[in-house]
């Protein structure tokens, strides 16, 4: 067993290298002034006040932040019950809901995505049928619907497969055990399944919400001129240059999510305990 | 007493095969019941379909005067304690065992009683609030129990919740699980399939079989009275012998007669005879009924389990040959050459080619040197299809000869037209260093004669149980042995505080009141 501890070590340097070097240059970024060179460095708070002072920031992370409740909130509410269904299935049936909903992932996520643009564009798909039916056009496109219905389109899977899971590993003996002593099967429902897979819900929820935040090209492809902070910190890095600015916000940014897990993982544990 | 279940006719198919095959059992109130079957006999079926977690195909199950088939288990006025306990992780102790009085929307104070005093009765006071996790198998058993009684069932089943515990954890629990029903004066109705927790437990056991009910009875009618040679097999070890009731009080087996208590028989009608292994006695030799062998002793704690041949069964002697084994050395190509005689079976001559002739004389050749194995190149011989004495001759591509015999013969072959049995095997050769390095003579033995026993009339195999030789594998020289192989006799297993010597002859002893007669069971 102990020479294959060796077999870890190219991993180790491999993620050194490409995780947690740039992860430390994003602090030195976020904590220095533009215009340094290799020797000096000018350590400033001044990208964190520029920040929290200007209000379209702060919007613009609220905005990211909401976007990223709303849906996760539909994902948990479109998931739930489709997850329900599936683990309710026989093991025959339930394969073949599960490849329908792994099957868009073997797509590009950018790829399908490009593909709602064709759909809800003002001459597309959509409005095409309505029009056909002689329903006036429905602006759909680069508004915040679009952009929570990319989201949800892209991550519902990650919620479904996260809670079929915990289901799935449900002990069935335990729902005979609950019908046995009394509960109809909405209380075996509300006593018993639901609470024991509230840790799939909280792992769906991580899946869920982490890429929904700091999602950029959805909001870039769907939501036209919205902002929310992924794109903010793609503009800083990619358009305007600026790193220090960029990896100030990516810093922000890293730490509320740090923060929102740490209470969900509370929620779970005191959900397990009650 | 009241009848509380009535199961009529009941049927249960899975997947085409029928599991229950109409079971009519009454039960009645404050019994402790145990379904008693091997596991795939249909006792946890039918323990499930009374408990509502599954429907039965056909038939009725009738609770206190109701017809509840279709009633869904959570209506029903009985409560279950799961194989696995079935505990719910996400609450702890007292939540566990207050679930159902919760359900049924009782006061707390109440509930808090009854779990209180539930968690008395099952020993388990002051754990209210730990987890299902935090106890060990026995506990979470007692508290799976708790949380069932703590509702007050008409009956509780049972579905062999003491499976996973450790035996001496099961045997306290037995008793408690006895004290408990006692105490609670409820009926109990206990899957198992182990006949000594039956035994222990029961007020009335239910012997199933394949879908079927093979006898109920109170234990004791069970291990005294079994009605047929499936329980008595199931319940305790047995003697169970194929026997003719000559009349009433007389019973014959092994072209004997002998006197015993049961009557009602027709008239030489065929019969299984129990005798139960502790009422039969160890005596000297001609001083019982039967004398016999005795073949093994096993000590087992209090008793002795002692297995007494008394007739031999069929048996056929073949002629061993032990050689020693000496390769022929060819000095100028530098060769070793080996093989031995063989004894061929005259049917197998025409399909007989030079592979196996190889294969059967062992036929090997080596380099002197190196020791790696060279081919036979050639291989030289004129067998006839007649019985005789035939040379063959190996021979390495260099020229390294050795010359052996093939001995043609015909398979020794006894038949025993009463018991309707055949028996055969073949005179064969062996080294003496494989008889010494073998692991299992007698199954080394049985492979090399090839020794085969089957039944007359349907062909079966029949097993080839002992093996018998008259050399000492310690002391063995070459030359001529008998081995002589048999197929089971007539044994008696005896358990008895005496003890005995293996291969010393006995006689055994037993009283008219220790036969029992059963009808045979009808396939």
């Amino acid at each position: 067993m102990k020479s294959y501890k060796k077999l870890i070590q190219p991993y180790v340097i491999w993620i050194s290298i490409f995780l947690v070097v740039p992860m430390l240059l994003i602090l030195l970024y976020a904590f220095t002034s533009q215009g340094n060179d290799v020797m000096t460095f000018h350590f400033t708070f001044e990208n964190f006040i520029r920040f929290f002072q200007d209000n379209v920031f702060l919007g613009v992370l609220i905005d990211s932040f909401r976007i990223a409740l709303i849906t996760t909130v539909i994902c948990i509410l479109i998931g739930y019950p489709a997850a329900y269904l599936i683990s309710k299935m026989n093991v025959k049936h339930n394969g073949f809901f599960i490849l329908l909903i792994t099957l868009p992932m073997w797509i590009n996520m950018l790829v399908r995505t490009y593909a709602w643009i064709g759909i809800l564009n003002d001459n597309g798909v959509i409005n095409n049928i309505l029009s056909f039916f002689g329903v006036g056009k429905v602006h759909m496109i680069h508004t915040e619907f679009a952009v929570i219905l990319g989201m949800v389109y892209n991550f519902l899977p990650f919620m479904i497969l996260q809670i079929h899971s915990s289901l799935a590993k449900l002990d069935k003996s335990l729902l005979e055990a609950s019908s046995d002593l009394g509960a109809t099967p909405f209380e075996t429902f509300k006593k018993v399944i639901f609470p024991l897979s509230l840790p799939g819900v909280i792992s769906g929820i991580t899946l869920v919400f982490l890429p929904a935040v700091s999602s950029f090209f959805i909001p870039k492809l769907l939501g036209g001129g919205q902002l929310l902070i992924g794109n903010l910190i793609e503009n800083y890095f990619v358009s305007t240059g600026d790193w220090n600015f960029g990896s100030a916000i990516s810093l922000i940014m890293a730490l509320l999510i740090m923060v929102s897990m740490y209470l969900t993982k509370r929620l779970d544990k005191n959900g397990g305990d009650s | 007493m009241k009848k509380l279940i009535q199961f009529k006719n009941i049927v249960k198919n899975f997947d085409d095969t029928l599991v229950l095959k109409g079971i009519n059992l009454d039960i009645y109130e404050n019994e402790f019941v145990t379904l008693l079957g091997p596991s795939g006999c249909g006792k946890t079926t039918l323990l499930r379909i009374l408990g509502g977690f599954l429907e039965q195909d056909e038939g009725s199950i009738v609770f206190d005067n109701e017809e509840i088939s279709k009633l869904p288990s959570y209506k029903r006025e009985l409560n279950t304690v799961f194989q696995k306990y079935a505990l719910f992780p996400h609450m702890n102790i007292y939540d566990n065992v207050a679930f159902g009085l919760k359900i049924k929307k009782m006061s707390d104070d109440v509930i808090r009683q009854k779990v209180t005093r539930m968690l008395k009765l099952v020993s388990l006071e002051g754990y209210e609030e730990r987890n299902v996790d935090q106890l060990s198998g026995g506990q979470q058993q007692r508290i799976a129990i708790a949380r069932a009684l703590v509702n007050e069932p008409k009956v509780l089943l049972l579905d062999e919740p003491l499976g996973a515990l450790d035996l001496k954890l099961r045997k306290e629990m037995q008793l408690e699980l006895k004290k408990i029903q006692q105490e609670v004066g409820i009926t109990f109705i206990y899957v198992t399939h182990d006949q000594e927790e039956a035994l222990t437990m029961s007020d009335k056991i239910v012997v199933m079989r394949d879908g079927e009910i093979q006898q109920v009875g109170s234990p004791t009618d069970i291990y005294n009275e079994p009605e047929n040679e499936y329980v008595a097999n199931f319940i305790g070890d047995s003697n169970i012998i194929d026997g003719i009731m000559k009349e009433d009080y007389l019973v014959a087996f092994d072209e004997h007669n002998y006197e015993c208590v049961d009557f009602g028989f027709k008239k030489n009608e065929d019969v299984d005879i129990v005798i139960r292994p502790e009422d039969i006695d160890i005596v000297k030799k001609g001083k019982g009924k039967l004398n016999g062998k005795v073949l093994s002793v096993l000590f087992k704690g209090v008793h002795n389990e002692i297995i007494v041949e008394t007739s031999r069964g069929s048996h056929v002697d073949v002629t061993l040959t032990v050689y020693e084994k000496k390769p022929i050395y060819n000095e100028e190509a530098g060769e070793y050459i080996s093989a031995n005689n063989f004894y061929l079976d005259i049917q197998d001559l025409e399909e007989l080619n030079d592979d196996d002739i190889i294969a059967r004389a062992d036929a090997q050749a080596w380099d002197a040197e190196s020791e790696d194995y060279l081919s036979i190149a050639n291989i030289e011989y004129d067998i006839k299809a007649e019985a005789g004495t035939y040379p063959v001759t190996f021979s390495t591509s260099k020229g390294t000869k050795i010359q052996v015999d093939i001995f043609v013969v015909k398979q020794k072959y006894v038949t025993d037209e009463k018991k309707r049995i055949g028996i055969a095997a073949f005179d064969f050769f062996t080294t003496l260093d494989e008889i010494q390095e073998s692991q299992a003579l007698d199954t080394d033995l049985r492979t090399w004669a090839d020794a085969v026993s089957w039944n007359l009339d349907t062909d079966e195999d029949i097993e080839v149980r002992n093996v018998d030789y008259d050399f000492d594998v310690d002391e063995l020289t070459p030359g001529k042995y008998i081995v002589s192989f048999s197929t089971i006799g007539r044994e008696f297993k005896i358990h008895t505080t005496r003890n005995a010597t293996v291969d010393t002859h006995v006689g055994i002893d037993f009283d008219p009141e220790d036969i029992h007669v059963m009808e045979k069971m009808g396939f």
